[in-house]
């Protein structure tokens, strides 16, 4: 079941006008309006995932110092660079999730200032100890030395195009076939990337129509045997983390999702580190892709959002509480404790997406299948 | 600059403001699983200074309500996501949360539990299938269309009998042999109904009088009390069983509607939410036997019961649930096609009170029963295997009507039945009679699910001690009672106990009175 574009657009519209709230509130009153000196204020779509961090108080703050108010409102990534009332409304910015994003707002019609990726995450698994222990004693995930898990993703993708079941990978308390869940590729950047992931993996470099053609049976025999495909990586990653092993053995989902659910609550974090239940635990694609998280500036004046996210105060909190790493993969700032020694220090291994040509005939086709 | 001026005092004084100007009642609509954890959110209501209102509905009636054009209340908690996700188009509803994990089990009178040998060990739908073929099995399950228990057992029926081992897919609906395992574990119901709440309720009265059911797809925790009211009364309890296929867990999700309440509400509702997903309040929720979210603020788990099989500690397989395209069409397959047949005889009063708006209206209600476009809109269609009676009443029966649920036949009997006229006086016993004998006579070999519906608007003259000797020498179908206007709720009402079926009140919708009561057979 796929919603209207328009019907999903104008709820999207109507959802959270994100951390400046009070602000939009207040700004006209005249007692106030000293407060806010010449700022300069930006409006723009965002991905959900960042809406955390921008309503961050220090995030406000800083940005604020540097003489800049957001007024963000969430919005998918592939609707904000497609979907026509939303371009119409003649944002000062669009942050999507993923690289290929710049390419189709610019196959949109939309004049870009200037465009640069501010954060970088790169798709992973989630799973649960139990899950993982068994996965490696049957030799689909492996342990690096450093204690991260590895899974090669060509042969977690065979695994669950041919219907292994839990009890031939080492998982004899699950039912039944392997699965794995992603968001709706149609959606969702979470699930366009896994999609784009797949593929990829299955051509071994950059795929054209050719290679789509050849592979695109394999890519949706995985989304068919999922199911219900979640709307948003939110959403997805709260029904893993409430689910639990037996709901959610094995999720898509971005790395940040984890650093900042962990830190959301530290106690919470430690308890379950130290019970003897389940623990959740990410298992790194090898290749995986990242999602960058590109700022597309469409006026001149949205390019000092861009500088301003990149200064180091920014993009250290963007790491630390947030879990987003800096333009280039790299850790902006030292881990937060007890997560550590779950983060691969550098992804190592990462793919391109396919170009956005293919992209958009993958999920189409996707879309028409299912 | 006025109004400004005085929301900025408001700002300076909030509590003073707040008390002077009472805040209009926050509306929350949820599922009859959650009316034992009323109080905290009441508790939490009053304490917050803040009118709260919970309405109890069907899965499917708060998604549908979703759909209104105007929702109708601030929150949802129906008992699981599947419902918002399948309804909720326009995506109305945000801040998503669970506040506890229900699976959906069967539970087994303990003794046949045991003589059938699943005491203790894995039990597979296909044993459920073999125990019901063997004639060993029978079951309570609330209507797979109307609320979300009987969903969950229907889907995870289906899950279990498809046989590539992962999630029901459109073909699989079409597939002989999944249907036909299907429609077997579906002829083990002996009773349904609307609400989960309820179907525990027959359980226990049936089990006070005598009548022994063998077992109920519910809430895990609803087996639990039920259990715990077994246990005081020194009756046989349920023994939990958890096919090895996969459950379905109802996530029992907290859900904000955005509708006109704007900031203010969605502040309460976010202050509501955080309280039921404190660590306090979910230790409270995991003491009435709920399974926590694994991600829950709190540790407490639900003291382990092994003498009817509960485990907190034991993972437990879920299903994998479907495209919410597919759920609509196994649910539409479900009604359609592979529930248990229903006969339902109607006894419609058309004593001289009914003339004008009573006749209208009942024509109106009539309408909508019999109109297959209308029923399928809210899943209670009749199915061609279904068989229908309709006699119209006064002071005796009159000349009745006889009809599948065929859709062809439907129109023919509407267009009779809307040719009768109001006059007379009123019998409900002596039409009950009759709808008894019509019963026993078409329904001899019980293959069909039984419900005899009375629609009265009036005090009955007659006696029941007629039909109550009639009623204990036949197969027993259960009374519903259907009022309106100035009918006397007390006889439908004793015939409804008496029988193990239900009053619906139909004074203020009555066309939504008989959709309720067609969840139940």
């Amino acid at each position: 079941m796929t919603l209207s574009r328009r019907a999903l657009g104008g709820a999207l519209i109507g959802a959270g006008i994100v951390g400046t709230g009070a602000y939009v509130a207040l700004r006209d009153n005249p007692l106030l309006r000293g407060l806010t000196g010449n700022a300069t204020e930006l409006r723009g779509f965002v991905g959900g995932e960042k809406q955390p961090y921008l309503a961050n108080p220090q995030v406000v703050d800083l940005l604020r110092r540097h003489g800049i108010v957001l007024h963000s409102t969430i919005a998918g990534s592939v609707e904000m660079v497609r979907q026509r009332s939303l371009i119409d409304q003649r944002p000062d910015f669009l942050w999507p999730s993923s690289s290929v994003m710049t390419e189709m707002a610019k196959m949109s019609g939309l004049s870009i200032v200037r465009d640069q990726t501010i954060l970088n995450t790169p798709i992973v698994i989630y799973s649960w100890s139990g899950v993982v222990e068994g996965l490696v004693g049957a030799g689909l995930v492996t342990r690096t030395a450093d204690g991260h898990y590895e899974v090669d993703t060509g042969r977690l993708i065979g695994a669950i195009a041919s219907r292994a079941r839990w009890q031939d990978v080492g998982v004899p308390s699950l039912y039944g076939a392997i699965r794995i869940s992603s968001t709706d590729p149609n959606r969702s950047n979470s699930g366009f990337m896994f999609a784009g992931l797949m593929l990829s993996a299955l051509t071994g470099s950059v795929p054209d129509a050719g290679d789509l053609d050849k592979h695109f049976a394999t890519v949706r025999t995985v989304f068919e045997q999922m199911g219900f495909k979640s709307p948003s990586s939110g959403k997805l990653f709260d029904q893993y983390i409430a689910g639990g092993p037996g709901s959610e053995p094995m999720i898509v989902g971005y790395e940040n999702q984890l650093v900042e659910w962990a830190q959301a609550d530290r106690t919470r974090w430690e308890r379950i580190q130290a019970g003897k239940g389940a623990r959740p635990l990410l298992i790194y694609p090898r290749p995986t892709v990242y999602s960058a998280h590109p700022l597309l500036a469409l006026t001149g004046e949205a390019t000092a959002l861009i500088d301003a996210l990149l200064t180091p105060e920014l993009q250290a909190i963007a790491w630390t509480n947030h879990g987003f790493r800096g333009p280039l993969g790299e850790q902006t700032a030292s881990a937060p404790p007890g997560l550590a020694e779950l983060l691969i220090p550098e992804v190592s291994a990462t793919l391109p997406l396919p170009g956005a040509p293919v992209m958009l005939d993958l999920i189409q086709r996707l879309d028409a299948g299912t | 600059m006025r109004k400004f001026i005085a929301a900025f005092l408001c700002l300076l004084a909030l509590a003073a403001c707040s008390d002077s100007t009472p805040p209009e009642t926050f509306a929350v609509v949820a599922g009859s699983e959650n009316r034992d954890l009323e109080p905290i959110v009441q508790e939490f209501c009053t304490k917050q200074g803040h009118a709260c209102s919970v309405t109890y509905l069907g899965s499917l009636d708060i998604g549908l309500s979703l759909a209104d054009a105007e929702p109708k209340y601030d929150a949802v908690w129906p008992a699981a996501s599947i419902w918002i996700s399948i309804f909720d188009q326009e995506r109305k509803v945000r801040h998503l949360a669970s506040i506890a994990q229900n699976p959906v089990v069967l539970g087994v009178r303990e003794s046949l539990a045991r003589d059938l040998g699943w005491i203790g060990r894995d039990v597979s739908m296909a044993d459920i299938v073999a125990a019901i073929r063997n004639g060993k099995l029978d079951y309570l399950m609330t209507s797979a269309t109307q609320s979300n228990s009987g969903a969950s057992a229907y889907l995870a029926m289906l899950s279990a009998a498809v046989s590539h081992g992962d999630t029901i897919r459109r073909q699989d609906l079409d597939d002989p042999a999944v249907t036909e395992t299907v429609r077997t574990l579906l002829r083990g119901i002996r009773r349904s109904a609307g609400s989960s709440g309820w179907l525990a309720d027959l359980y226990l009265a049936s089990a006070r009088q005598g009548v022994r059911y063998d077992g109920m797809w519910n809430y895990e925790v609803t087996i639990r009390d039920v259990n715990n009211q077994l246990r005081t009364e020194g009756k046989e309890l349920l023994y939990a069983i958890y096919p090895t296929e996969g459950v379905a867990v109802a996530d029992s999700p907290l859900g904000f509607v955005d509708r006109k309440g704007g900031q203010e509400t969605e502040a309460f509702f976010l202050k509501l939410q955080a309280h039921l997903t404190s660590p306090e309040v979910q230790k409270r929720i995991a003491e009435s036997g709920r399974r926590l979210p694994f991600g829950s603020a709190s540790t407490a788990t639900p003291r382990a019961e092994p003498e009817w099989n509960f485990n907190p500690e034991k993972l437990i397989s879920t299903i994998r649930m479907p495209e919410p395209g597919v759920i609509r069409q196994a649910l539409d397959l479900y009604q359609g096609a592979l529930r248990r047949p229903s006969i339902t005889v109607m006894c419609l009063d058309y004593s001289g009170s009914m003339q004008g708006d009573g006749e209208q209206q009942l024509r109106e209600a009539m309408s909508f029963l019999l109109t297959p476009e209308q029923t399928k809109r809210h899943l209670v269609q009749w199915s061609p295997q279904d068989r229908i009676v309709i006699i119209p009443f006064d002071g005796s029966p009159r000349a009745e009507y006889q009809s599948t649920g065929a859709e062809a036949e439907q129109g023919a009997m509407l267009t009779a039945v809307n040719t009768q006229v109001a006059g007379g006086g009123t019998d409900i016993y002596a039409c009950a009679t009759r709808a008894l004998q019509r019963i026993d006579d078409l329904n001899r070999n019980e293959e069909y699910l039984p419900a005899i519906v009375i629609m009265s608007d009036g005090k009955s003259q007659g006696g029941a001690q007629a039909f109550r000797r009639a009623w204990d020498a036949s197969t027993k179908p259960p009374v519903f009672g259907i009022t309106f206007a100035d009918a006397n709720e007390q006889q439908l009402k004793e015939l409804a106990d008496e029988t193990g079926g239900r009053v619906f009140d139909g004074r203020r919708d009555l066309i939504d009175a008989f959709r309720s009561m067609r969840g139940y057979n």
